[in-house]
C-alpha cells in the first residue's frame, strides 16, 4: 500500500496501479450461466462440494428409497431359484409400484432439498447479484428447476435400476433375460421423468414464497401430505353419499396424478385393484400431472418475475 | 503476550489468563491474557481477528478451549448469576420488533429480578435518551435507536461489567457522539467497559485504552499513545515551526538520533527513531543554532499508524 | 453475586411464555395455523352435507388419520421447533441467555407456549369438527370426540416437547421431526409392532382410551402404560433440553 503523501500545496490526485488486472478474454454468455447454475445447484442438492452433514440428508434419503429395490436384487438369485421350483413368492417389487408404495422418502426429499434451492437466496438477498448478470430470471428459474428435476429423475431411477438388475439376474440366461427384461423397464423412464418434473415444479413453487427455510418446507410437506389424505376422505365420503365429483380431487393430487400417470405409461388401469376410483381412466390422470407440473411451473415463474430484486 | 496490568486498588474486575480457543483445526482466540478495572477499554482488531469470540467468552456463551476466563472472580460459563453484574450488548440487530422500546426494557428489568422493574426501566431510558419513542414499536425504529434500547436494556440493572460489540455500528455522528458520552460517563461512575471496533476515530475519542488483537493474539495493550512509543522500529515523525527552519534543519540533521528532515515551506519535518531522545535535545539543538520554536508536534500519534503497524507487524 | 431464588425463576415463566406466544403468532404462522385447523372444521361440514351416518368412519378416517396423524404433528413441528429455532437462527437468544434466570425456567417457558398453542388450536380443531360432524349422531359420536380430543391433547404436549429438544441439537430438527412421524411412526410401527413403545402417536391413543375401549390394532397400549411413559418422554426431553441450553455455544457471526 502507498503511504499517504503529506505533500501541502495544490490539491492534487493521483491513482496508483496496484496491479490489479482487467479481464479482457471470453466472456461466456446467458446459456452458459444458466448452465453453471443449474450444475452448481444440482451438487448442491447431492451436498457435493459441501460439508458433510449436507450430504447426510439426500443420500439417506436415496438409500432408504432404494432400500428394498436393492434388497430384491441381493436376494434375487434366492428369489429366482424359488421362482424356478414353483413357490409362491409373494408380491415383488415391480416398476409401476414402487413409487406407490414408497413415495415417502420421495416426499421427504423434496421437504429436505427444495427449501434449500429457493429459500437461501431470497433470504440471504442475494438475488440482485443473479439478475445484475447475463442471467435473466426465466434463466433462473429454469437452472434450478432443472436441477432438482434431475435430482428426483436420479432418486427415482436408482431404485428402477437395481430392479431391472435384479429381476434380469433371477433368470438363468442373462442375455434373453435383458432382451425380455428391456422393453417391461422402458416405460419407467418417461414415467420417472414426468414424475420428476411435476415433483420438481410442485416443491419449488410452493417453497418459493418464503424465504424462510422451516415455512417452506412444512408449507410443502402440509400442501402434500393433507391434500392428498383429503382427497382420500372426500372420495370415501362422496362415493357413498353418490357425489359425482368425489374423485376429482384425487385426479389433482401431487402424488396420485403421478400414481395414475405410472399406470398409463405401463398400459394398466388405476383401477380399484391398486386402490384408485374406478371411474377415471389412466389418460385423465397423465393430463392431471402434465397440467400440475405446467401450473406450478409457471406460479414459479410469476412469484420470480415479481420478486423484488 | 504480557498481560497489561494497570495499578489497580482492588482486584481486576475482567481477568484473562493464556485463553485460547479453537474449533477443530481453527484457532479463533491464541493465548490471550489481560486484566481490565473500571474505565473504557477498546477492543481493535480487523474482521476475523477474534473481537466477537473473547466478547462471547467473556459474556459465558463459550468455554475457552484452554485457560481461565473470570468476571468478577468468577468463570462465566455455565453460571447464570454472573448476568446480574453483566450488561451485553451483542452486535445482532434484531430485537424483539413487536415491542415498545419501554415494554423491552421493562422485560429486561423483570428478568433480572429487579424489585422496582419501572423505575429502574424508566432510568434507563432517560439514561439512553428514547423518552420520546419509549412507546413505539421496535420494529419501527431506526437503527441507531435500536442500538439505545439495546443499550438501555443492557443497563437497567446497573451491572458492573458492560460489554459492547460493535456499539456504534450504523449511527449517524450526533447519536455515536451521544454514545460515547453515556459511555464515559459510566466509566466515570466505576464501570468497566469493554467495547469492540474497529473504527479507530471512536475508539480514540472515547478512552485511550486499548486491546488490539490481530489473527487471534493479542498484538498490544494499554494506553496507545505509549504503546506508539514503544513502536522503536518505526520512525516517529515530528512538524516542528520555528522562526528559521532552514537553519534548524541544518543543525538537527547532525544529530544521530535524527535520520531525515524534509523542509516544508511553513515547517519542518523531521524523522526520528527515538522520540525520546529526540525531545530533550530539541530544545538545545534550537538554542545553540539561534532559532526559536514556534511549534513542536508529532505527526502520526494517531490510533490509526498505531493500529496499522501493528496490523502488518 | 448469586443466581434468581428459584421463586423469581418460576415467576418470571408467564412472563417469558408470554413473549413467546407473541413471538410465534408471526403473521405468516397464523396464517398457515387458521389454514391447518380450518381443514377438518370444512371436511365435518362436507360430512353433514353427504349426510353420512357412521361416526366411526369419521372418527377412524378424519379424526384419526387426518387430524391426529397428519395435523397434530405438522402443527407440533410448526411450533415446536419455532420456539428456539427462530431465535438461534438469528442470534436474538443472547437476550435470553444473558440473563440470571435459570435455564430450567426458560426451558419451561418456551415449552409452555409452544404446547399451549398446539393443544389450543388442535383440540379446537377436533372439537369444533365433531361437533359439527359426529355429536349430534349420539352417545358414540360423543365418545369419540372424548377419546381424539384427549388424544390430540397428549400428542401435542408430548410431541411439542420432543421438538422443541431436538431443534436444540441439531438444525435440521424440522426434517427429522417428518421423518420420525411419516417413517418410525407411519411406516414402519406397521411392520414391527414392538415399536408401539416409542410412538408418540401410541401414546396418544392409549390415553384416549380412557374414554372407550378402542380395538388393538387402533390403540396398542392400555392407558396404564401410555400415561407413564407419555410422562417420561416430557421429562426426559424437558432436562435434555435444559441441559443442552446450559451449554449453548454461541460463537457469532463472522468475526
Amino acid at each position: 500500500m502507498t503511504t499517504n503523501g503529506r505533500a501541502a500545496g495544490a490539491p492534487a490526485g493521483s491513482i496508483y496501479d496496484l496491479g490489479y488486472r482487467h479481464y479482457e478474454g471470453e466472456r461466456h454468455g446467458r446459456m452458459y450461466a444458466t448452465w453453471a447454475l443449474y450444475a452448481e445447484s444440482l451438487r448442491g442438492i447431492w451436498g457435493l462440494g459441501r460439508s458433510a452433514s449436507a450430504k447426510a440428508a439426500p443420500f439417506i434419503l436415496l438409500g432408504l428409497y432404494s432400500f428394498f429395490a436393492v434388497m430384491q436384487l441381493a436376494f434375487s438369485s434366492f428369489i429366482g431359484q424359488a421362482i424356478q421350483s414353483g413357490e409362491d413368492v409373494g408380491e415383488l417389487f415391480a416398476y409401476d409400484t414402487y413409487f406407490s408404495q414408497w413415495f415417502l422418502f420421495v416426499v421427504l426429499f423434496c421437504i429436505a432439498q427444495a427449501p434449500e434451492l429457493v429459500c437461501r437466496d431470497q433470504r440471504y438477498s442475494v438475488l440482485p447479484l443473479y439478475f445484475t448478470r447475463s442471467l435473466h430470471r426465466f434463466d433462473y428459474v429454469l437452472a434450478k428447476l432443472g436441477a432438482l428435476a434431475s435430482a428426483l429423475f436420479i432418486l427415482l431411477m436408482v431404485p428402477m435400476i437395481a430392479l431391472f438388475v435384479g429381476d434380469v439376474l433371477m433368470e438363468r440366461d442373462t442375455l434373453k433375460a435383458i432382451g425380455d427384461e428391456w422393453p417391461k423397464a422402458l416405460p419407467t423412464l418417461p414415467a420417472c421423468m414426468l414424475a420428476a418434473a411435476s415433483l420438481a415444479a410442485t416443491s419449488l413453487a410452493v417453497c418459493s414464497f418464503s424465504p424462510r427455510r422451516a415455512y417452506a418446507a412444512i408449507s410443502l410437506g402440509a400442501y402434500i401430505l393433507i391434500y392428498e389424505a383429503v382427497a382420500g376422505i372426500i372420495w370415501g365420503m362422496g362415493n357413498d353419499a353418490g357425489w359425482a365429483w368425489a374423485d376429482k380431487p384425487q385426479l389433482f393430487g401431487p402424488l396420485t396424478s403421478l400414481m395414475g400417470a405410472t399406470y398409463w405409461f405401463f398400459g394398466k388401469v388405476p383401477n380399484q385393484d391398486y386402490g384408485f376410483p374406478p371411474t377415471l381412466g389412466a389418460e385423465a390422470y397423465v393430463l392431471s400431472a402434465l397440467t400440475l407440473m405446467t401450473l406450478f411451473a409457471v406460479t414459479l415463474l410469476l412469484r420470480y418475475r415479481r420478486l423484488a430484486a | 503476550m504480557t498481560a497489561a496490568d494497570r495499578p489497580l486498588a482492588a482486584a481486576p474486575i475482567i481477568e484473562l489468563d493464556h485463553v485460547a480457543r479453537w474449533y477443530g483445526n481453527v484457532v479463533a482466540v491464541n493465548d490471550i491474557s489481560f486484566n481490565l478495572g473500571p474505565g473504557v477499554t477498546g477492543l481493535l482488531g480487523p474482521n476475523g481477528a477474534g473481537k466477537t469470540t473473547l466478547l462471547h467468552m467473556l459474556a459465558g456463551f463459550l468455554a475457552p478451549s484452554a485457560g481461565d476466563v473470570r468476571v468478577l472472580g468468577r468463570r462465566p460459563h455455565l453460571d447464570p448469576a454472573v448476568y446480574r453484574q453483566i450488561g451485553l450488548v451483542p452486535e445482532r440487530e434484531a430485537v424483539y420488533p413487536f415491542m415498545t422500546g419501554l415494554e423491552y426494557v421493562r422485560f429486561n428489568a423483570r428478568l433480572q429480578g429487579l424489585p422496582d422493574v419501572d423505575e429502574a426501566a424508566r432510568r434507563a431510558i432517560v439514561q439512553v435518551d428514547l423518552v420520546e419513542s419509549q412507546d413505539r414499536a421496535i420494529g419501527t425504529y431506526s437503527k441507531g435507536m435500536r442500538q439505545r434500547v439495546k443499550v438501555a436494556g443492557a443497563l437497567v440493572h446497573d451491572p458492573q461489567v458492560l460489554l459492547l460489540d460493535e456499539p456504534f455500528n450504523g449511527m449517524d455522528p450526533r447519536q455515536r457522539l451521544a454514545m460515547m458520552d453515556l459511555l464515559c460517563q459510566m466509566a466515570d461512575a466505576g464501570k468497566t467497559i469493554l467495547f469492540s471496533s474497529h473504527i479507530l476515530e471512536e475508539v480514540e475519542r472515547v478512552g485511550s485504552e486499548i486491546l488490539v488483537i490481530v489473527a487471534g493474539r493479542l498484538a498490544a495493550s494499554g494506553d496507545y499513545r505509549a504503546i506508539r512509543a514503544l513502536m522503536t522500529d518505526r520512525p516517529h515523525t515530528v512538524t516542528i515551526r520555528s522562526s528559521d527552519n532552514r537553519r534548524l534543519a541544518t543543525a538537527l540533521m547532525a544529530e544521530p538520533s535524527v535520520f531525515a528532515v524534509e523542509l516544508g515551506e511553513l515547517s519542518l519535518s523531521v524523522r526520528t527513531a527515538h522520540l525520546s531522545a529526540f525531545r530533550r535535545l530539541i530544545a538545545g539543538a534550537s538554542r545553540d543554532a539561534g532559532v526559536s520554536l514556534l511549534e513542536v508536534a508529532p505527526a502520526d500519534e494517531s490510533l490509526e499508524s498505531v493500529f496499522e503497524y501493528l496490523v502488518r507487524r | 453475586m448469586t443466581a434468581l431464588p428459584h421463586s423469581t425463576s418460576v415467576s418470571l415463566i408467564p412472563h417469558i411464555a408470554l413473549v413467546t406466544v407473541r413471538q410465534l403468532l408471526g403473521r405468516r404462522r397464523a396464517l398457515l395455523l387458521l389454514l391447518l385447523s380450518a381443514v377438518p372444521v370444512l371436511i365435518a361440514v362436507l360430512y353433514r352435507l353427504a349426510g353420512a351416518e357412521k361416526v366411526d368412519g369419521f372418527a377412524g378416517g378424519v379424526l384419526e388419520v387426518l387430524c391426529l396423524n397428519l395435523i397434530l404433528p405438522i402443527m407440533a413441528v410448526l411450533f415446536g421447533t419455532a420456539a428456539f429455532g427462530a431465535e438461534i437462527e438469528d442470534g436474538t437468544i443472547v437476550y435470553l441467555m444473558a440473563k440470571p434466570v435459570a435455564r430450567w425456567a426458560l426451558v419451561t417457558a418456551k415449552l409452555l407456549a409452544a404446547i399451549g398453542l398446539t393443544a389450543v388450536l388442535a383440540v379446537g380443531s377436533v372439537v369444533i369438527a365433531s361437533a359439527i360432524a359426529i355429536v349430534p349422531l349420539g352417545e358414540r359420536g360423543l365418545q369419540a370426540t372424548e377419546v381424539y380430543g384427549t388424544a390430540m391433547l397428549v400428542g401435542a404436549v408430548c410431541y411439542v416437547a420432543l421438538f422443541v429438544a431436538l431443534s436444540l441439537f441439531t438444525r435440521r430438527a424440522l426434517l427429522l421431526g417428518f421423518g420420525y412421524v411419516l417413517i418410525w411412526e407411519g411406516a414402519l410401527s406397521n411392520l414391527l409392532p414392538g415399536i408401539a413403545n416409542l410412538s408418540i402417536r401410541q401414546y396418544s391413543m392409549g390415553v384416549g382410551q380412557l374414554f372407550y375401549d378402542l380395538a388393538p390394532e387402533r390403540a396398542r397400549l392400555e392407558p396404564a402404560t401410555a400415561i407413564p411413559l407419555a410422562a417420561i418422554l416430557v421429562v426426559v426431553a424437558t432436562l435434555l433440553a435444559t441441559r443442552r441450553l446450559m451449554r449453548l455455544e454461541l460463537s457469532g457471526s463472522g468475526d
